[in-house]
């Protein structure tokens, strides 16, 4: 007995799959980093499994190939995400293969899931490598390798898992994206558990399935995260189920590969397959309402799913902040920065930084709070960029305190000079002296310059500055006066020989409104020819502008 | 006899082909639901109006042509009882071939005679360009086929480019470079430089802040990689930046001579769609591809 599979057995044992995999889901949802995330693959791949496995029998039909295909039809039906839908497709394969039999051995069994795993690459328009994919192509084709006349369903699960879990450690040399997240493919490890509970069910007897719910509309979406500024770059995650209808087409000449090709002019990470006369499609688009009117002309909609994945982008970041911590991925480098603003903030963690300390001229951040960043980073080494000259000390009183990791305080004085530091440093394959001086060379020459606020009147530098007059000053030297923020930051400019530097970049304050901003940048692109100057919203408080030379 | 064809995709354009008998086989972008094809779905390619697109935020996609597709192209001349040599962009950065070689097996029961070659110029646009049009020399000057085929055996990886990014948003999207990483953070004012490399992919290599230096390090590349310029074709291809690229091409003439042959094209659309706008390049001959 232990040596066929049938029906009920098999449905046992995706019960099995399905329950481990809710147990486990939350490990994988949080290694979901690729490539563009489309929603929490645990989830995703739960769903998809648990309406193949609770698909309601059908009048005593039990047999292999009638269970298999009724599975493979549930998730269909259910499957979300790109990992859902190529695990559905992984089943189908398999049910294609155990088609009408009432029984299998276990060298017929391998042969199906080796099905299993040439549809899931049928259904996918690009395969990726390092994914769902390579591990479970590596895994079958390694256990059924392994099968000989003595071999066990045990002893095939055995080897199945072994090089699903060896497959899977390699994904991040397959795909960079893993790599430098530290992480293994989310969908590759959702197969592990899947399999590891489809093992444990060949043991036990029946499995009892918990209502763990298959809602996602209690999926918390923090809608903050795209706001009225917000670009959409990744666009929508579109998921649905679409029955061809014979009203609109002649069904019989439907050719999936040309309705695909379809798809992938609207969109990418397509990946869609046909079912009888249902469609499933998965597919990121910008414009899913362009989609959704393409595909009506085939048939009408079963169901429908379309997420904002700039959402889900975000909500993904930090998740994945928190996996550094715990997967104990040690990183070589790690960032930590100091800026205050929205913008400024971002801008520095689009330029890798890991962690931005809220501070800067007006709230000169403790040694306290650069140890609170340490603490979030597992790297070797990390550069701390104080970007003021009042928060070196601190900084450095902080590394002297902290031993986890060796710490390096670049002494940037200025917001300008840890952009300009950041954005060139390249740390790869440099030790943290390198790393250290390269920074610190790129520092070489930049100027930073601001715009605030007189706060009295008085006399510096030759300037005669009423308050309530906006300032323009350079490493402590007042250059500029003037009611008009805009001027006086055009002044100090020109008294700073802003056309003689290659980029001028232009940091818009949180009290500068876009007009100024706009004013500003207009005259700056007007009179500096041979500069080329770049605009964003820093959103830093006190300095209306900060001017960054280089 | 053998004819010659290369694909849209290595900057080659009818004008080009039809300087050295090249046939030209057209690699398709999509955006919109619309899928263009290069030289068939239009005559000229209005580079200016199709970057500003990009610029106004399109993203176009691309796709492989299919197996029929390669038949329409090739069957007329093993019908005719001809050879074919492709010289095609770089494998490395397509599937499309696998369709080619399913169409060329299909057509070879069909001919058994033929006989279909290939030269993976491993590289795209203006690199291979450089490439094309070497080859297409030897062809107009009557070169055997064993001829070009043993030349092409050292001298494709005696070709390089280096160009520079301006956005780096749209190679992101279509992950074909694989320097590149959300470490690599965004551009503000600092342009990445690629380079197409022995395997025929391409890679990060470095950063240059602003337009000036990212031009500096362009002719530096061709100073001390280069070998034999000016015996060679040298190509400038740029993304809808031609005064730019006329700026290039005055700073190599300065440095190798007023005569350097130097000639400019806009980057075909397909690999534009990666790489995006404002982007300048170089390809020359040069030292083996590392």
């Amino acid at each position: 007995m232990d040596r066929l599979i049938n029906g009920v057995l098999f449905e046992n044992m995706v019960k099995g799959g399905a329950e481990n995999l809710y147990a486990n889901k939350g490990i994988v949802n949080d290694l979901n980093v690729f490539p563009i995330p489309d929603g929490d693959t645990g989830d995703n791949m739960y769903m998809t499994i648990d309406s193949g496995a609770s698909a309601p029998v059908q009048d005593g039909k039990n047999s292999l190939g009638e269970v298999s295909a009724r599975i493979a039809h549930g998730m269909l039906l259910g499957a979300r995400g790109n990992s859902g839908v190529i695990l559905s497709r992984i089943f189908a394969g398999i049910a294609a293969g155990l088609k009408d039999l009432e029984d299998a051995d276990i060298k017929t069994f391998g042969e199906a899931l080796k099905k299993g795993s040439a549809e899931a690459y049928n259904a996918v328009s690009v395969p990726v490598e390092g994914t769902i994919l390579t591990v479970f192509r590596d895994a079958v084709s390694y256990a059924g390798g392994r099968i000989n006349e003595s071999t066990t369903l045990d002893g095939y699960f055995t080897d199945l898992i072994m090089e699903l879990r060896r497959s899977l450690e390699r994904t991040p040399d397959l795909l960079d994206v893993l790599k430098e997240a530290g992480v293994v493919d989310s969908g590759g490890a959702g197969l592990v558990y899947i399999a590891e509970g489809m093992q444990h069910a060949l043991h036990g007897g029946e499995i009892t399935r918990t209502d763990h719910g298959t809602s996602s509309g209690a999926k918390s979406v923090n809608v903050d995260t795209f706001t009225s500024d917000s670009v959409l770059e990744f666009g929508y995650c579109t998921e649905f189920l679409m029955r061809l209808q014979s009203s609109k087409i002649d069904i019989d000449k439907f050719d999936i590969n040309e309705f695909t090709e379809l798809m992938k002019s609207l969109g990418d990470s397509v990946v869609s397959f046909l079912d009888g006369t249902i469609v499933k499609v998965h597919v990121h688009t910008m414009t899913p309402g362009v989609v959704l009117n393409e595909v009506q002309k085939y048939g009408e909609f079963l169901t429908l799913k379309i997420e904002n994945m700039m959402l889900q982008h975000n909500e993904t970041v930090i998740e994945n902040r928190f996996e550094f911590r715990r997967e104990k991925v040690r990183k070589k480098f790690g960032v930590v920065t100091v800026a205050s603003g929205k913008g400024l903030t971002e801008m520095f963690r689009s330029l890798g930084a890991d962690e931005v300390v809220d501070g800067g001229q007006s709230m000169n951040p403790a040694s306290g709070d650069f140890i609170d960043a340490f603490e979030k980073i597992n790297a070797d080494c990390i550069l701390v960029f104080p970007n003021n000259g009042n928060v070196i000390l601190a900084a450095m009183q902080a590394a002297d305190m902290y031993d986890k990791s060796v710490i390096k305080v670049v002494p940037t004085k200025t917001v300008g000079e840890g952009y300009s530091a950041l954005s060139m440093l390249d740390t790869e394959g440099k030790t943290p002296n390198e790393a250290v001086e390269e920074a610190k060379e790129y520092t070489n020459g930049v100027v930073t310059g601001f715009v605030s606020r007189a706060g009295r009147t008085t006399e510096m530098d030759g300037v005669s500055i009423v308050a309530g007059d906006y300032i323009g000053f350079s490493d402590d030297v007042v250059y500029s006066d003037s009611p008009d923020k805009c001027a006086a930051a055009s002044v100090l400019c020109d008294r700073l020989d802003a056309g003689s530097y290659d980029v001028l970049l232009l940091l818009a304050g949180k009290d500068c409104t876009d007009e100024e901003a706009e004013r500003l940048y207009n005259e700056l692109n007007g009179k500096y020819k041979d500069t080329e100057i770049i605009m964003q919203n820093g959103g830093q408080p006190l300095h209306d502008f900060i001017i960054v030379l280089e | 006899m053998f004819v010659i064809f290369t694909d849209s995709d290595t900057d080659t354009t009818p004008e080009i082909a039809k300087k050295y008998g090249y046939h030209l086989i057209s690699m398709p972008y999509s955006y919109d639901g619309k899928t263009i094809f290069p030289y068939e779905d239009f005559t000229e390619f209005q580079s200016k109006e199709f970057y500003d697109m990009l610029r106004g935020g399109v993203l176009p996609t691309t796709s492989a042509i299919g197996k029929e597709k390669y038949i329409e192209y090739f069957e007329p001349f093993f019908k005719n009882g001809d050879d074919i040599l492709y010289v095609h962009f770089s494998e490395a950065m397509t599937m499309t071939f696998t369709n080619m070689r399913a169409a060329v097996a299909e057509l070879s029961e069909k001919y058994p005679e033929a006989h279909f070659y290939t030269i993976d110029t491993k590289a795209i646009t203006i690199n291979s360009l450089v490439i094309v049009e070497e080859i297409g020399d030897m062809y107009i000057s009557g070169k055997s086929l064993e001829e070009i085929l043993e030349w092409a055996k050292t001298e494709v990886l005696c070709f390089s480019a280096y160009f520079f990014v301006d956005d780096l948003k749209f190679f992101k999207r279509s992950g074909r470079v694989s320097g590149f990483t959300a470490a690599m953070g965004t551009l503000i004012g600092v342009r990445p430089v690629i380079y197409i490399n022995a395997e025929g992919k391409m890679v990060s290599i470095g950063k240059e802040r602003g337009k000036r230096n990212a031009l500096l390090s362009l002719l530096r590349y061709i100073e001390e990689n280069g070998d034999n310029v000016k015996d060679h074709h040298i190509v400038i291809g740029h993304t809808d930046v031609p005064e730019e690229a006329e700026e290039l091409a005055s700073m190599v003439r300065e440095k190798f001579g007023a005569d350097t042959n130097i000639e400019i094209v806009p980057a075909n659309p397909t690999a534009g769609s990666h790489c995006g706008p404002n982007c300048l390049g170089i390809g020359f001959h040069s030292v083996k591809r590392v």
